[in-house]
């Protein structure tokens, strides 16, 4: 109905009332009601507009496939989430599990709510700038990007993963690297593997300073307790199911945290190198 | 072939004098029919509207309550049930109890008067189309009623909108059904289902027909109050309108009245101007009339009513909403016209004869068994 403001030199004469303007002169005003030239024109362009709206809806409904709701807690397994989406802050990890982190700390420095804190390693294996543990706080992120934007290696990006519902908000606190150690391009000049392999020492979601230690230890305990009854068999559980809910829940080879915070399924190392970092998971 | 339509009033009104409980059944089928039919066919329709609207909008709708959410109107109409009945302090508590009910009272009489198949009308009055209109009027007012005694100047302000709106889009209305009434020579529902036996007003009559379905469906639209013409809720401006101080059972009246009104408009476009249950006949080919004789009368009502409203369903999805102003001006200056030119088209098609198979509804309305004997309604013991 934008025809309906006529612009007062196009209404014909006579449609078009007069009135006093602000500086005396006579100004003209075409109301809605005054203008009737052209409104055949308008009905018959308005017809085209309200067909074409309808040709629009027309289409959604004869093609469901234009419906973009997902059924979501059904279709987990196919859910497709947006390649842009900020989900959970993720290393990137190579087809090796090393990652490329240098301990430069612009991410720390430049995260404005301090969501970020990097550890150092006390000795490095190779250099004297090792990645001991990459903290991220969910809890005080808010997802600004920043520190995947200034990263001089990109090593960060925001993974799909949405579901950080946890009964603890101390679960919100992830370590981000796979292992504590030198980064992939020192890794790769080392030739001889076992040199490489005693150079990491294995990290999990929940092994930073503020880890909580004793929830991971009490879920390896439990996991320990159930193999020893599966063992015996009078578990209710046979070692395959175990197995099986177990990894449905484990993360990738390479410990990232996942949308359901639980840690790897290893324990967590007393002495650097006592667990081999390709073991993980 | 050859329709004898017999309604269920005039069946009990043969019977009473001889066999007078199998006429009592036959009061007491139709009445519990209605009432079975009004509560199926509201829970249908808006079950189908939100389905419908959701596919409109790139969403599925209702999905989880049973297969594909189909029990889910059961289910707010259960919750309706429960939930509590508040009269508002200061409210006209009679007339506010009442308006649902007058607004339910009207489409429900409206229904009875629908010939839906040969056999399936509760009543056919020889003054139908008069009737329906009249008794539609009820429906104005419910709303007026339950604007003025909630208390509320919402719902006072969308009470006399809607009174606005629906006394001025009855004009048009009835300016369209009139054309149908011109062509079939009667007002009574089943005489005109009988004069589209060679076909359809829509297209029989050279224009005359379309535009009048035209003209009917929009201007229905605005008399059952629907988006675009949904002034009297105004969700953006008055909240919900007539019924924003209404709660639990007696705004499900108002609900379930509000869509079977839906029903009542496309069932009488459908009558007046797609033939009714009639099936696509065309003239006198015998052989295409009788493969359309195939499907029964009652399938091809439900069909071309169901039609009638996924069209409105469609306008209502897509146009956006109308301007008071713009309301009435669409009215007396766009629709008003039109229908009078198109009734005086229409009237001289019909003294000339020129539309197709004239000879038809020139005949004699043929009337109905028990129509001259016997009081139709009041013939049960």
């Amino acid at each position: 109905m934008s025809d309906d403001l006529v612009h007062p030199a196009a209404t014909p004469a006579g449609t078009a009332a007069l009135l006093p303007g602000p500086s005396g002169g006579a100004v003209a005003v075409a109301g809605p009601w005054l203008d009737t030239a052209g409104s055949v024109g308008a009905v018959r362009k308005g017809i085209a507009s309200l067909l074409g709206g309808m040709r629009v809806t027309g289409r959604y409904v004869a093609r469901p496939s234009t419906v973009v709701t997902q059924h979501y807690p059904e279709n987990r397994e196919t859910l497709r989430v947006p390649e842009r989406f900020r989900g959970a802050l993720r290393f990137h990890h190579d087809a090796d599990g090393y990652h490329g982190c240098t301990v430069c700390r612009i991410c720390e420095d430049q995260c404005p709510n301090r969501s970020i804190v990097i550890t150092q390693r006390e000795k490095g294996a190779l250099t004297k700038k090792e990645l001991d543990t990459f903290i991220w706080r969910l809890d005080a992120c808010t997802f600004c990007n920043t520190c995947v934007m200034v990263c001089p290696f990109n090593v960060l990006h925001f993974g799909p993963g949405f579901e950080s519902a946890v009964y603890d908000r101390r679960l919100l606190v992830y370590t981000l690297n796979g292992y504590a150690g030198p980064t992939a391009a020192l890794l790769n000049k080392q030739a001889d593997p076992d040199a490489r392999k005693a150079a990491c020492e294995p990290r999990d979601p929940f092994c930073g300073p503020t880890v909580l230690q004793a929830l991971a230890e009490k879920r390896a305990a439990r996991r320990k307790a159930a193999e020893a009854e599966a063992a015996q068999g009078v578990g209710l559980k046979s070692p395959a199911a175990f197995e099986k809910s177990a990894a449905r829940t484990a993360p990738d080879p390479v410990p990232v945290p996942g949308p359901v915070p639980v840690p790897a399924p290893v324990p967590v190392p007393t002495q650097p190198g006592s667990v081999e970092a390709a073991d993980v998971g | 072939m050859h329709f004898d339509p017999q309604s269920l009033a005039s069946r009990a009104a043969h019977l009473a004098p001889t066999d007078p409980w199998p006429a009592l059944g036959v009061v007491v089928g139709s009445v519990l029919g209605v009432a079975a039919f009004v509560t199926v066919l509201g829970l249908v329709l808006i079950y189908a509207e939100r389905k419908i609207a959701a596919h409109f909008q790139c969403r599925v709708g209702p999905y989880r309550v049973g297969p594909h959410g189909t029990l889910q109107a059961v289910a707010d109409a259960v919750k309706l049930l429960l939930k509590e009945d508040v009269v508002p302090t200061g409210s006209d508590h009679l007339l506010h109890i009442l308006a649902p009910v007058l607004s339910f009272a009207g489409m429900v009489l409206c229904i009875i008067a629908l010939p839906m198949g040969p056999h399936a009308q509760v009543v056919d009055l020889d003054i139908g189309v008069l009737y329906i209109t009249a008794v539609a009027g009820l429906g104005v007012l419910g709303i007026l009623l339950g604007g003025w005694s909630s208390h509320n100047k919402w719902s006072l302000l969308g009470a006399m909108r809607a009174g606005a709106q629906i006394i001025s889009y009855e004009l048009s209305a009835m300016l369209a059904l009139l054309v149908a009434v011109l062509f079939s020579g009667t007002l009574q529902l089943s005489g005109i289902v009988l004069a589209q036996q060679e076909g359809w007003w829509i297209w029989r009559a050279h224009g005359a027909g379309l535009v009048a379905f035209v003209l009917f469906v929009v201007a229905g639209t605005a008399e059952i109050n629907r988006t675009p013409f949904d002034l009297a809720e105004g969700e953006s401006e008055l909240t919900a309108g007539f019924h924003t101080e209404y709660s639990g059972l007696r705004f499900a009246f108002f609900f379930l009245a509000e869509f079977l009104n839906l029903f009542v408009l496309a069932a009488m476009a459908t009558t007046l101007f797609l033939g009714g249950w009639m099936p696509l006949h065309i003239g006198s080919w015998s052989a295409w009339n009788a493969a359309m004789d195939m499907l029964p009368p009652g399938l091809w009502f439900a069909g071309k009513a169901a039609a009638v409203v996924f069209l409105l369903m469609w306008f209502r999805w897509t146009f956006p909403r109308l301007r008071v102003d713009q309301l009435m001006r669409l009215e007396w200056k766009v629709l008003l016209p039109i229908g009078f030119a198109n009734l005086f088209f229409a009237a001289v098609l019909v003294v000339s004869g020129w539309y197709f198979f004239p000879t038809v509804a020139a005949a004699p309305v043929p009337q109905l068994p028990a129509a001259g004997s016997s009081d139709d309604a009041g013939g049960a013991p």
